[in-house]
């Protein structure tokens, strides 16, 4: 590396704003430009002014979008819940917002793209726009990844984000479909699944973790056949289950030794049935 | 040109900008309106997907990145606060910022050399772009593109459209990282002066 290299690496940071607005950054470089960000009007002011030039590079790339992408995209809509809006009147809620949040609003290249401060406590309970029974399953399977991603850390960002993934390609499934039953506790059990596909993403709510470092474990329940292992489900965490039968009638939850069993050791805690989502044939 | 506060629709599209109705619709999908966000697809799906397309390359990949960020858009449109910058900068930020994402993670995952195989093989920016209906934008884009200096161009580039960090732009070019830093900035505010600062 060249004398002029060296002088300008340990420099300031106010030359980072052109690799950020470009994404040209590393993870943990993005991590503390921002925050320098949020304490620098000079440089919130360049990178928006950069962001800006890099909006027009993005624009000029646009190309028509595949027809099938429109109906997946607004189907899912129907099927996502919303995170709620801070109010009806937008300026009134940002002059109520905390002062702490206040200062550290960043600018337009920067939010949207982290949750925003203090998001992720109410992230649990988000308010549901109304929508059609069918898909509440989808909601709730849709709500409780996005509440894991919101909780994310760098290490697992690649996991949630391959498991995210595998989420999309089930939604968009010519024939997935969503089924989910609640007890009256509240408490519910959510599947979206595609029979062409053999796949299913499964969602427990309202569950929590059994005590005694004991585990939930899914299984597959087939006609004349030995109930089969899904996995372990951690807390709210959508499962994918692959490679499903399709003559499989239902899904079982049991409590079960940590680790998991081979073979159900009790009665399951909820059961749902797969023949709405295209199963049991 | 900016729109605060939910208007009603029926004026949308007359004598104003695809960016300015975008911010009006992008506040009315905030509080649930699923008719605006059809509108807001139509206006938004082509920018988003393309440019997606543009970074990601294979096709299949990139409709999944699209898909994931236009239903972000849903999701989360009560973030957009149209008093800090346009809708459209917010939506195609976000898009930049995911199909890089899941191009790095290829790259890490150990696609890189199939990767680089193919893209030896592809046309360079501005033959891609003949691909698709040619716009005016595109059209300004690529003449703009054309005055920077190479070096101001391929740092741009090779960090925009291909999704590199400025590290290995300055290990690609051969460059001190100071030296790509500061490329990336003047061909940036060159590029603007040249676009003329509308957007």
């Amino acid at each position: 590396m060249s004398i002029l290299g060296k002088l300008l690496r340990g420099e300031d940071p106010h030359s980072l704003a052109a690799p950020y607005a470009l994404d040209a950054l590393e993870p943990a470089e993005r991590r503390r430009f921002e925050k320098h960000l949020a304490g620098c009007d000079r440089c919130a002011a360049e990178v928006r002014d950069l962001a800006e030039d890099a909006v027009r590079l993005a624009y000029s790339a646009a190309a028509p979008a595949p027809a099938a992408l429109r109906d997946r995209v607004l189907a899912a809509v129907r099927a996502t819940p919303q995170e709620p809006a801070r109010s009806g009147n937008r300026a009134a809620a940002q002059e109520q917002a905390p002062a702490r949040e206040r200062a550290r609003r960043l600018p337009p290249h920067v939010w949207g793209t982290q949750p925003p401060p203090g998001r992720a406590r109410t992230r649990g309970r988000p308010l549901f726009a109304p929508f059609a029974t069918a898909t509440a399953a989808a909601a709730l399977v849709v709500a409780s990844l996005f509440a894991v991603q919101a909780h994310r850390t760098e290490d697992r960002l690649t996991a949630e984000q391959a498991r995210a993934r595998e989420i999309a390609h089930v939604l968009a499934a010519p024939d997935a479909r969503a089924a989910s039953s609640e007890d009256g506790r509240g408490r519910s059990i959510g599947v979206i699944a595609s029979a062409s596909e053999r796949v299913a993403v499964v969602t427990l709510s309202g569950y929590g973790t059994p005590p005694g470092g004991r585990v939930h474990q899914l299984w597959l329940m087939r006609p004349r056949v030995q109930p089969r292992s899904l996995g372990l489900l951690a807390g709210d965490t959508p499962l994918v289950a692959k490679g499903l039968d399709t003559s499989s009638t239902s899904l079982a939850v049991t409590v079960e030794p940590d680790g998991g069993s081979a073979t159900p050791s009790g009665q399951p805690i909820v059961q749902l049935t797969l023949k709405s989502v295209g199963f049991g044939e | 040109m900016r729109m605060r506060g939910a208007r009603g629709r029926a004026g949308c599209g007359h004598g104003q900008g695809a960016g300015g109705h975008a911010d009006e619709l992008l506040v009315l999908v905030a509080g649930g309106d699923q008719r605006a966000f059809e509108e807001l697809y139509g206006l938004v799906s082509g920018p988003v997907y393309g440019l997606v397309r543009r970074v990601v390359r294979d096709p299949a990949q990139s409709e999944e990145v699209a898909q994931e960020v236009l239903l972000e858009l849903w999701r989360s449109a009560a973030r957009f606060d149209p008093g800090r910058g346009s809708a459209l900068s917010w939506i195609l930020t976000l898009a930049h910022r995911r199909a890089v994402d899941r191009v790095r993670s290829a790259r890490a995952a150990g696609e890189r050399e199939q990767r680089e195989a193919l893209r030896a093989g592809e046309p360079a920016f501005d033959q891609v772009a003949e691909e698709v209906e040619a716009g005016l934008e595109r059209e300004w884009v690529r003449r703009c593109l054309n005055r920077l200096t190479a070096l101001q161009r391929q740092s741009v580039t090779l960090a925009y459209y291909d999704g590199y960090t400025y590290r290995e732009v300055a290990e690609r070019l051969s460059l001190p990282l100071g030296t790509v830093k500061t490329r990336m900035r003047d061909g940036l505010t060159r590029l603007r002066q040249c676009l003329g600062g509308a957007a």
